[in-house]
């Protein structure tokens, strides 16, 4: 995998909370698929509902575990969507920064 | 009748290529025993969900059901990841409306292809594990179908001060003209019918459309449950010991 320290790694629809694609160390894509598409949206939910007004758009999600980094990233898409990449780092063997920036340009090289 | 997905399985070993029609309803087209696409008079049409965004004119499409749909890309008008993406929701959505279908018998066209071409292979039993899944995320959204094939109606004042809407919840809201189903705004907007229902589910959980009985189906209170007794205990008492009886008697004597 491009990203150093990366074990898993899932792209996902949201609306439907589908697995699209999967690659890592073998958890259930299906299963983890709709509970991350869960996990994104109660977290917009809840900064919608502190934002004081507007509309919110997460541009990454990014949660610390125990068990290392757990990245999301939603994409836009011109048909339904959006699609979302999750990537789950290791906590020592990987760089944050480094693989913030590297899903970025992966994202943009999607074409989607 | 046997399930569609035994069929398909069949199907699948035997590596058939061509379309398994079933009726009016819908077709699932096979290449080498694979799933490639399905469609389904239910669900929202490929071709609208490739025009919904207008870069995708009727012409091209034209043009893409003669050519095939590279012309699509080779155009310009979508990339091959879109074009995959859209086979996707697309063939997920009809499979959603026409796998649990029992009405009318199935029919194999050896060699029969759709113009889309395969984009993506579905596996069966993914499929049916997806559709399972789908069934049961609506389920927990609103267990009611009660909104699902009537006019969404939104309602006319807020049941608080406030809300949080998804994209697709406020484009809903804002296509509702209180004629159109569920499943017509979901055509009207080029998105899986799916994702629409599942929509519309949350927004009624929320309280946010018109119910059609809202009398009818108020929930009841829990119904208390009658219970006989039983005649005797279950866990008859332990035999009593006389002797620790004699023995008491005796104490209570002494301290009188």
């Amino acid at each position: 995998m491009a990203i150093p320290g990366a074990i898993d790694a899932l792209v996902l629809d949201h609306n439907s909370g589908m697995a699209v694609a999967a690659g890592g160390s073998g958890t259930d894509p299906e299963y983890s698929a709709a509970a991350l598409s869960e996990t994104l949206r109660v977290m917009t939910d809840g900064i919608a509902q502190t934002s004081s007004g507007g509309t919110v758009r997460i541009e990454d999600m990014i949660v610390v575990s125990d068990r290392g980094y757990h990245l999301f990233r939603p994409l836009e898409t011109r048909f339904d969507g959006p699609l979302v990449i999750y990537v789950h780092l290791d906590l020592e063997r990987s760089n944050l920064a480094l693989a913030r920036h590297l899903l970025h340009s992966i994202s943009s090289r999607l074409d989607m | 009748m046997p399930a569609l997905d035994s069929l398909l399985s069949g199907l699948a070993l035997e590596r058939a290529t061509g379309a398994l029609r079933v009726g009016r309803l819908g077709t699932v087209f096979l290449s080498d025993g694979r799933v490639t696409y399905i469609e389904c008079s239910a669900s929202t049409r490929l071709e609208d969900v490739l025009t919904a965004d207008g870069r995708v004119t009727e012409n091209a499409l034209r043009r893409a059901h003669k050519d095939g749909a590279a012309s699509l890309v080779e155009q310009g008008l979508l990339t091959r990841a879109e074009l995959q993406y859209c086979a996707l929701i697309s063939t997920m959505d009809a499979a959603f409306f026409l796998l649990p279908a029992r009405s009318a018998r199935p029919r194999f066209v050896p060699g029969e292809r759709h113009w889309l071409g395969p984009q993506w292979y579905f596996e069966v039993a993914g499929l049916v594990r997806e559709c399972g899944r789908r069934r049961a995320e609506l389920e927990r959204a609103w267990s009611s179908t009660e909104l699902d094939n009537v006019p969404v109606v939104p309602v006319r004042r807020l049941p608080g001060d406030r809300v949080v809407l998804t994209s697709l919840q406020w484009e809903l809201l804002v296509q509702a003209d209180r004629e159109a189903t569920p499943l017509d705004l979901a055509r009207r907007l080029g998105r899986p019918a799916y994702t629409v229902l599942l929509a519309v589910r949350q927004l009624a959980a929320a309280g946010l459309l018109v119910r059609v009985a809202p009398v009818a189906e108020r929930p009841s209170l829990p119904r208390r449950i009658k219970t006989e007794l039983p005649a005797e205990p279950a866990q008859p008492y332990e035999p009593t010991d006389l002797d620790v009886l004699l023995r008491l008697r005796k104490a209570l004597e002494e301290l009188a």
